[in-house]
């Protein structure tokens, strides 16, 4: 209470400062978030990518066409445990542009992976795919089915023709949540229409994939299993967990250092105006500490006191910045929800960091200004005016 | 028994790097328990600077001469540390000054409480002896007020509370009332002869004011940083 009732003694110094602090809390809090939720789809993506090995024809991403034989000469490999072609294709060929990844289809065999897949996806409606599955049928991505407002059982058009919705997903946070799950075969005669007609005439649907994900088996060597498949398979790049997470992880690592550059902005800026406030605060109060110390106020106390004061305006500065971020998180994220685009996640460690940082600073901020004050000479002290 | 033993006592302030004021310049002294003195002279006479060494203020120099000795209450106050200094002046010594020198954000009882707080008594326990030293200068109901919504005379009163609250042996006013009308003067300086008379606390004043030098016990005075004499006014009342 006598902290709250020092900083209102000098209000206008007191919430400028507290209002720089707050605005690089909030720009802490706001890239934070936002690189919680894109370390977390990195990391899930990692954790899809760590038990097996994506072939591609190795020109673009999967974008071009591979044969379907091609799955039988991997699947003669050594230390090859399942194969499973797979059928990649944007929900709508001409997305509007904006954040985040399209809604994509994909097509592939079910249980292909033969029980190697441990990225499980489970089902809020309906039932998933079977092998038998033909035509137009989907299993939805939550934010699909949310998008469209549609459950086991009901319809939605992609691309022109209606598809009967046999299941919708639980939200898992990432791709699979914008992605409609179809029949290969409905998914091959897709892409073929994608493709350019030169291309297509060559081509016959039954035969296209535009992924082929293999399932090393236990024990194999991802990167000899990934060799392999590369000196076999004509015109084919792979890729593996770890050089997935290799690849990824250089975006992190841009965001990890755009959180840096934030944080250690708000250090500088917000340190050195508690350091400035405490510093006025100190030479306001000279007379006053020479008072306590006379009467018998320890320099330890009078640090801590100080101390205490710069800290409280730390904590102030990172629970209204903590409070704005979370504001502009949840204000995004709710105007996002509808296309699927959720762009931050503000997750309690974050917020207790931005919160416990803010004080620390604000605490260190204190302490030259408060051992300042603590060194004075009590005598000289009283007699300043 | 002395309360207070020193000899040699010592001072120069440097003002800068040529100039140097020689405050004190060899000063014994011994104050018996239960004493009021006043410590008189003009000004520069190094009054102050005497108070501000027994008070532990500040430390006697202790180069170009005889070694200092300073010994309050038996304990040798010339090799103390900061710290130590400081805890001493918490709960054996009481301050009141000419500006009454109150923290200017607290309450007439938090500014007592806070003398209490300073030697070692916790929150609550302080509360309570800071009411009822303020009940004992007759301000119980003025407890709440901040010190601008008091009188120069109430001021000074809560600073005498403040310096009474851990009922210290030795009690130091400088000017104390020197920013007084002579009503009010003569009620502050009623209320530490009180005190003396009462607790047998040992009370030492830096004056201007002949009158206030006449109401002690004793009268130091100094001139151009030496005693010059030392009066008995009225004989000392033995404390046990």
């Amino acid at each position: 209470m006598h902290i709250l009732r020092e900083l209102s003694r000098r209000k206008l110094r007191t919430s400028l400062t507290i209002t720089g602090i707050t605005i690089g809390i909030w720009a802490l809090v706001v890239f934070s978030s936002l690189a919680n939720q894109i370390n977390g789809l990195v990391g899930m993506g990692s954790e899809y990518f760590a038990d097996k090995i994506v072939v591609t024809d190795g020109m673009a991403f999967g974008t071009s066409p591979m044969r379907l034989d091609e799955v039988e000469i991997i699947s003669g490999l050594e230390g090859v445990g399942a194969v499973q072609p797979k059928v990649e294709l944007l929900w709508d060929p001409d997305p509007a542009v904006g954040f985040g990844a399209p809604d994509l289809l994909v097509g592939t065999i079910p249980g292909a992976d033969a029980g190697f897949e441990t990225f499980e996806l489970e089902l809020a409606t309906g039932r998933q795919l079977t092998p038998e599955d033909t035509g137009n049928l989907v299993v939805l991505g939550s934010t699909i089915a949310r998008k469209y407002d549609v459950v086991a059982g009901g319809t939605v058009e992609i691309r022109g023709e209606a598809f009967q919705v046999v299941g919708t997903l639980q939200p898992t946070m990432t791709s699979p949540d914008t992605t409609g799950l179809i029949p290969l075969s409905t998914a091959q005669a897709l892409y073929l229409g994608d493709l350019p007609p030169l291309v297509a005439e060559s081509l016959s649907a039954e035969d296209l994939a535009n992924q082929i994900v293999v399932f090393p088996e236990a024990g194999a060597d991802h990167a000899q299993v990934a060799a392999a498949i590369e000196a076999a398979v004509e015109n084919s790049a792979t890729i593996t967990g770890a050089e997935f997470t290799e690849t990824v992880g250089a975006t992190t690592v841009i965001f990890n250092a755009i959180i840096i550059g934030v944080a250690a902005i708000s250090l500088i800026v917000g340190g050195l105006s508690v350091i400035n406030t405490m510093a006025m605060s100190v030479a306001e109060r000279t007379r006053e500490i020479g008072i306590r110390r006379a009467i018998g106020g320890s320099r330890r106390r009078i640090v801590r006191e100080l101390v205490a004061e710069a800290g409280v305006i730390g904590l102030l500065g990172g629970l209204i910045g903590l409070g704005l971020g979370a504001a502009v998180v949840v204000l995004v994220n709710e105007a996002g929800r509808a296309s699927g685009t959720v762009l931050f996640d503000l997750t309690p460690q974050t917020a207790l960091f931005a919160v416990g940082f803010s004080t620390i600073l604000g605490m260190m901020a204190g302490v030259i200004p408060a051992w300042t004050a603590a060194r004075l000479d009590p005598v000289s002290a009283l007699r300043y005016e | 028994m002395n309360l207070i033993e020193a000899t040699d006592l010592r001072k120069t302030y440097r003002l800068s790097r040529r100039t140097s004021i020689d405050a004190l310049q060899g000063v014994d002294v011994s104050i018996a328990a239960g004493e009021m003195v006043a410590i008189m002279g003009p000004s520069g006479s190094g009054k102050s600077t005497l108070m501000h060494l027994l008070g532990l203020l500040h430390a006697p120099d202790t180069d170009d001469g005889p070694a200092p000795t300073l010994r309050i209450n038996g304990v040798d106050a010339t090799a103390l540390s900061d710290g130590e200094r400081t805890r001493i002046r918490a709960r054996s010594m009481g301050f009141v000054f000419q500006s009454f020198n109150l923290v200017p954000t607290l309450t007439a009882e938090e500014n007592v409480a806070l003398a209490a707080e300073y030697a070692g008594t916790s929150g609550t326990a302080a509360r309570v002896a800071a009411r009822a030293s303020l009940a004992s200068v007759g301000l119980a109901e003025r407890a709440g007020h901040r010190p601008m919504e008091l009188s120069g005379g109430e001021q000074q009163r809560v600073a005498i509370a403040r310096a009474f609250v851990n009922d210290p042996k030795l009690i130091l006013g400088d000017e104390p009332t020197g920013n007084l009308d002579s009503a009010r003067a003569v009620e502050v300086l009623g209320l530490l002869r009180r005190f003396n008379r009462e607790r047998g606390q040992t009370v030492l004043i830096v004056t201007h004011d002949p009158d206030v030098g006449a109401s002690c016990d004793r009268i130091i005075r100094m001139r151009d940083g030496r005693i010059i004499a030392d009066e008995r006014v009225r004989e000392v009342r033995l404390v046990a």
